[in-house]
């Protein structure tokens, strides 16, 4: 089972992934903050992390950042409330770039196809 | 006493006195005139005198008339002398004033040299065969041979002086003649001698940089055996002297002119010197101001670019204070917006899967999740609008752009089992375009509305190179409207839609023409709809 960190400001946001991903079948681990966020990595290890761009008073891009330089081998899925910035942000940093909506597939979709690559990525490793 | 002179007649007839010729015939009925003008050299009154001196009794004036005689010839002689040594200098003074006005009043460098080589080489001028002038370059330390004026052999002279004299044209005409007609061609004529006449400043030896650092001119005779002067520069000239006259302006060296008598081989005077020395500080001093303005001109173009840009950046900022105004009032609206009817519509969705087929309230649920997903709708648009305010536009590849934009509708088109194709045209050069907004453009027109209906279901992408741009066409051949109908779609929230509201395209329409794009939309009944957008290749293209 994959385990996937959700760092979000919103407790509700956080709540309706949660819910969501677990009917994915996958273990989530929810963070409101950075610091939260960063507390969980130091104790746990994850496949994925689903990432607010914009939290409370803190940019998720400085927290993408630190990810991509600490834990290079997990990837990063970017969330954000601007259809606008796809473009600009798909070529960053992150794996992958989803649009916030009620409508959780596209969402899902990203995860699978992100975690699918980088299965594939670790078999060829070997 | 016989007498054959008529000295003391009032009034005479041309065959009564030896000195008067035709065209003197006011002489012949005023006595005191002629006694002046005519008498006193004439050798029947000068015989009359001396018989008056040898009369008995002996004239007592006759002694004194004698002594003053030959002085008042004399005097005549000098003045007469004098007279024409100031017609001479009239004419001086008068051409170094055309001379001067011209010189004065024009701050272009080529007329400025036209107008001092034609004034040399002018017969009306000074008068000298051929010319040359050598231009200092101080930041190469080099003295420049710069132009040439005058014939290259007798048959040229001949042709030249001929037209001139038929002509008869003033200096400054003469001047613009040669600018006009000849400046250019006599520089090529003098390639050779002028290429032997650029020399360093800092060759102390040759004879031009003697004269210009001497800052005299200088008479150079015995050509071909005189130690300063390169034998090679003696044989081009073929002239045994010449002569040389720096222009010094406020104390530095402008340049020198080499002037000779090539044709007709008439020796270079003094007074030839002594006139064109008066010349050569006016010629030196337009030179100076003429160079000066043209680079005072460069200097303005400089700070009138440089005003422009500044003016440029200006706007730059106040858009970029606007771009920021609008980048937070969108964030704000994005966050407090999207974000609780994500949950809204997340949960209903939630419940709606979790529950059964029969629960009566399913309904309910069903409307709350249309709902939401058309308020984000809704939202996606306005917040796409409001970053199609300010259009960020760089030069991008045509092919990148159809092809991304292909990519990204592939999956949405194949659903509805449509094909698309894109033809791109050949050697295409790079757009300047905003790159986002273009791509969100194409999209929408690829997915604006289809509906998998109608037998062909098929886009085609073109594109082709136009003088100054590149035309982008998309042709949707499934949907069959008119072109009120389409019109229609492109006012914004001209429609209610289930989706949105209703800003598709009417977003894209104006997107492009926020870019200054020309953008046309045709709808055909049997064939489909045409979209066709015009990219401009170069910055100045967008209004």
């Amino acid at each position: 089972m994959s385990r996937l960190l959700v760092v979000d400001d919103e407790a509700n946001i956080r709540l309706l992934y949660a819910e969501e991903l677990k009917d994915e079948g996958y273990e989530v681990v929810t963070a409101g903050s950075s610091a939260e966020a960063a507390e969980k990595l130091q104790h746990g290890v994850f496949d994925l992390a689903v990432l607010d761009i914009k939290l409370k008073n803190e940019s998720g891009i400085e927290l993408l950042q630190k990810l991509v330089k600490e834990r290079h081998d997990m990837p990063v899925i970017l969330c954000s409330a601007f259809s606008c910035y796809k473009d600009d942000f798909s070529a960053w940093l992150a794996d992958g770039y989803v649009v916030k909506s009620s409508d959780l597939s596209e969402l899902k979709q990203e995860i699978a196809r992100v975690l699918a690559k980088k299965a594939l990525k670790v078999k060829a490793g070997t | 006493m016989d007498r054959e002179c008529c000295w003391d007649r009032d009034v005479i007839t041309l065959a009564d006195c030896p000195e008067t010729g035709e065209g003197e015939e006011d002489l012949l009925s005023s006595k005191q005139q002629r006694i002046l003008e005519k008498c006193c050299e004439c050798p029947r009154f000068l015989d009359e005198l001396k018989q008056l001196a040898g009369a008995v009794p002996p004239n007592p004036l006759a002694p004194v008339l004698a002594t003053i005689l030959p002085e008042f010839l004399r005097q005549k002689a000098q003045i007469q002398s004098l007279v024409s040594f100031l017609d001479n200098k009239t004419l001086e003074i008068r051409f170094l004033h055309e001379l001067g006005s011209v010189l004065q009043s024009s701050v272009d460098l080529d007329e400025v040299l036209s107008v001092a080589m034609t004034a040399i080489t002018a017969g009306k001028g000074f008068g000298m065969n051929r010319a040359f002038l050598l231009l200092c370059d101080r930041e190469e330390g080099m003295l420049n041979g710069y132009l040439g004026l005058g014939p290259r052999n007798l048959e040229e002279a001949r042709r030249v002086w001929g037209e001139i004299s038929q002509n008869d044209m003033d200096l400054q005409t003469l001047a613009q003649n040669f600018r006009d007609t000849k400046l250019s061609s006599e520089r090529e004529k003098f390639h050779d001698v002028l290429e032997l006449l650029t020399i360093p400043l800092s060759n102390k030896d040759h004879i031009v940089i003697k004269a210009l650092d001497g800052r005299r001119p200088i008479m150079v005779q015995g050509v071909f055996q005189h130690p300063d002067v390169p034998p090679e520069l003696a044989r081009l000239l073929g002239v045994d002297d010449f002569l040389l006259m720096p222009l010094i302006s406020r104390n530095r060296r402008v340049g020198i002119i080499l002037a000779d008598n090539c044709i007709t081989h008439r020796a270079i005077t003094e007074a030839d010197m002594h006139s064109l020395e008066t010349f050569g500080f006016p010629v030196a001093f337009a030179i100076e101001r003429a160079s000066l303005y043209d680079k005072l001109q460069v200097e303005l173009n400089r700070v009138t670019e440089a005003g422009k840009k500044l003016k440029e950046q200006q706007q730059l900022i106040v858009k970029m204070e606007n771009m920021a105004l609008v980048g937070r009032i969108t964030s704000s609206i994005a966050h407090s917006v999207r974000n609780p009817l994500m949950v809204i519509g997340g949960f209903a969705r939630s419940i709606l899967k979790n529950s059964p087929a029969s629960d009566p309230k399913r309904t309910f649920i069903e409307s709350i999740v249309a709902e939401t997903r058309q308020l984000e709708g809704v939202l996606d648009e306005v917040l796409n609008y409001s970053d199609s305010l300010y259009p960020t536009c760089d030069f991008w590849d045509v092919d990148q752009l159809v092809e991304a934009s292909l990519r990204d509708t592939a999956d949405a088109l194949a659903l509805l089992n449509y094909a698309t194709g894109y033809s791109p045209g050949l050697t295409l050069p790079p757009v300047y375009i905003d790159f986002k907004q273009l791509s969100y453009c194409i999209r929408t027109m690829l997915l604006n509305d289809i509906q998998g209906i109608g037998s062909d279901r098929s886009i085609a992408i073109s594109s082709q190179s136009v003088e100054d741009g590149v035309i982008l066409r998309i042709e949707d051949h499934s949907r069959h409207i008119t072109q009120s109908e389409l019109d229609h779609l492109l006012v914004p929230f001209s429609e209610p839609r289930d989706l949105g509201a209703g800003l598709g395209l009417a977003l894209c329409k104006a997107m492009l023409e926020k870019q200054g794009l020309l953008f046309e939309a045709r709808a055909d009944q049997q064939t489909g709809i045409m979209y066709t957008i015009t990219l401009p290749t170069r910055k100045e293209e967008q209004s």
